[in-house]
């Protein structure tokens, strides 16, 4: 009944414009104030401050740094020159230069906003000039790009490791094969289309022209083995590595001779407030945690549901409807940060591993990136191609069938994320 | 209006400075923290500082995104309705906004006086009234943030225009 109270009042307050980790504010204090008394007002600042300090989310701005730092220096250009080369002569060459190119942006930054905004920025126009028609270049630059939050390092997922307490780098580790795996699918569905209305290739294949791309953007591949590579070695965590990517971008920034001063400003203030963004959803989260925590409240669930059933994938299915519904109205650090610490002892209780569960609640929430109304990623993507929000679904919901096709593949094939995890880490 | 649009474009530019200046030291007290670590001479006081370097960007950070407005939220449906509607339903939203952020910076201001002489635990030399002090000035400054913007949104929502799309989140 209190957490039906708690959810009918956070609804009230995001429909009528309240900021998700304010409204969460409210609800938590008005919660622990009828619970203890007003006494327990002197606890506001503690929690909110300690509630920001997790150490682990560390990585969350230094990576979002390093992929802004590298953005500002013309990797994408470099990164889009050798998916050109690598990809190019296959029909429909630029849709598969943008999911190729994605494909490798997603090794260096963890965002699919950043993603999008990025690589979308070059390509959408490229495609438009070439033919494509808006709302495709707008779908295929959207939806490739929430594989960056499925292929490491991924902010969604550190979010994650956290709100669920299990690792990051084995929730890095299992990102890999899905990631490839949906890049590849994707690109298999933009051939379809590219057949269909006899989209152009890009550029006859050429061995030497490869190399020289390669060659040129070689020091933006170094990037992910620096990152990956000490983390997967376990020569860093995933902290240091993101420490680690932020020297090594501001490097490559120096050795290509293009990094300046006013875009590198301009990108430490954005990964600033977007940090500040999650961690104060993530502090205040906290507030209504120490509520949740008190009352049992995510015990009570958890015992309720695996009363009515204890087979898990019944369970899971459960948990993607409710998320992939979830995603329609919430940004994926929001659905993390709220829903998370209230399902896991579900989850838990019905023998999900957390790991394999990570990254199906990462897929529903790429899918989530990608339906209306609240689409980061989806909309980022439309406004660059100036296209409508609703002509772009029709053509995206292709791909977006790909991407629930690789979620029910995740969910009910789990050596597709855990192989992987199971080999290395356990 | 031009005093308060200067007033509003010295305090974004006082927030950036120190939005950069904290992302700068974070990036270097986790740097710092692995070479001093792979050279075997792990640093005491690099976890505890790191931590607190990510709260105080966070709330330095929160109210210049308020600035922004670009706290994730959900406007979608308020900007749909009539005029008239949209600013009843934006007075209520900011109240408890302001009522949030200002419960936040009194009763950080009452806990910096019972924090007294506390330390932090690897750096014995500096207080927790410090490093805690980021709740009651981040809340201030949060709704100084907000006072700044509300009648431009104010007006915003007068005239039935939406509110621009800067709530894209991070992911």
């Amino acid at each position: 009944m209190a957490l039906l109270l708690m959810l009918l009042a956070m609804i009230a307050l995001v429909l009528i414009d309240v900021p998700i980790a304010i409204a969460l504010g409210v609800v938590g204090i008005v919660a622990m104030v009828i619970a203890d008394g007003p006494d327990v007002l002197a606890n506001l600042p503690l929690v909110m401050f300690s509630g920001a300090t997790k150490f682990p989310l560390l990585a969350i701005p230094l990576f979002i740094l390093a992929g802004a730092i590298m953005n500002s220096t013309g990797i994408s250009r470099r990164l889009i020159a050798f998916a050109s080369a690598l990809f190019g002569f296959i029909k429909g060459g630029l849709a598969m230069v943008n999911i190729g190119a994605s494909m490798f942006f997603a090794e260096i930054s963890g965002s699919a906003v950043a993603d999008v905004a990025a690589l979308g920025s070059i390509l959408i126009p490229a495609m438009k000039k070439k033919g494509y028609p808006a709302p495709f270049a707008a779908a295929i630059t959207s939806s490739s790009a929430s594989i960056a939050i499925i292929i490491p390092p991924s902010i969604p997922m550190i979010l994650y490791a956290v709100m669920s307490d299990s690792s990051v780098v084995q929730l890095f580790v299992a990102g890999i094969v899905p990631g490839v795996l949906g890049g590849l699918l994707l690109m298999g569905m933009a051939y379809r289309f590219a057949v269909r209305y006899n989209y152009p290739v890009e550029e006859i294949f050429n061995l030497n022209h490869l190399w020289s791309t390669f060659k040129d953007a070689a020091l933006a591949f170094l990037l992910p083995f620096i990152i990956l590579g000490g983390i997967f070695g376990g020569l860093v965590t995933a902290t240091e590595g993101a420490g680690l990517a932020v020297v090594a971008a501001l490097g490559i920034g120096l050795i290509y001779g293009e990094l300046k001063w006013a875009h590198l400003k301009q990108a430490i203030i954005e990964g600033g407030v977007q940090t500040a963004v999650v961690m104060l959803l993530v502090a205040s989260s906290a507030l209504v945690g120490v509520y949740l925590t008190e009352a049992q409240v995510p015990q009570s669930l958890a015992l309720t549901i695996s009363s009515w059933t204890d087979n898990r994938y019944v369970v899971l299915a459960l948990l993607n409807v409710f998320f992939l519904v979830i995603g329609l109205f919430l940004h994926s650090a929001a659905a993390i940060i709220l829903v998370v610490p209230i399902v896991m002892p579900l989850a838990l209780a019905v023998g999900i591993d957390p790991v394999h569960f990570g990254l199906v609640v990462t897929l529903n929430l790429a899918i989530g990136q990608q339906t209306p109304p609240v689409a980061s990623v989806l909309i980022t993507s439309c406004s660059i191609a100036k296209a409508d929000i609703w002509e772009v679904s029709k053509v995206n919901i292709h791909f977006i069938a790909i991407l629930v096709f690789m979620l029910l593949l995740v969910t009910y094939v789990p050596a597709i994320p855990m192989a992987l995890v199971e080999y290395f880490y356990r | 209006m031009p005093t308060l649009s200067r007033l509003r474009s010295g305090f974004e530019r006082l927030l950036e400075y120190i939005v950069i200046l904290l992302m700068i030291s974070l990036a270097v007290e986790v740097i710092l923290g692995v070479t001093y670590r792979k050279l075997g001479m792990s640093l005491s006081w690099y976890d505890e500082v790191a931590s607190i370097t990510l709260a105080w960007v966070t709330y330095y950070g929160a109210a210049l995104a308020a600035l922004k407005r670009a706290h994730i939220g959900f406007p979608g449906l308020v900007e749909s309705l009539r005029p008239r509607l949209q600013v009843v339903l934006l007075l209520i939203g900011e109240f408890f906004v302001f009522a949030f952020f200002i419960t936040l910076t009194w009763s950080g201001v009452q806990v910096l006086g019972v924090l007294g002489t506390d330390t932090l635990v690897s750096l014995p030399q500096v207080p927790v009234s410090l490093t805690q002090s980021v709740i009651p000035i981040g809340g201030a400054l949060f709704v100084i943030a907000e006072a700044l913007t509300f009648p431009e949104v104010l007006a915003k929502a007068r005239a039935g225009l939406q509110l621009p799309d800067s709530r894209k989140g991070v992911s």
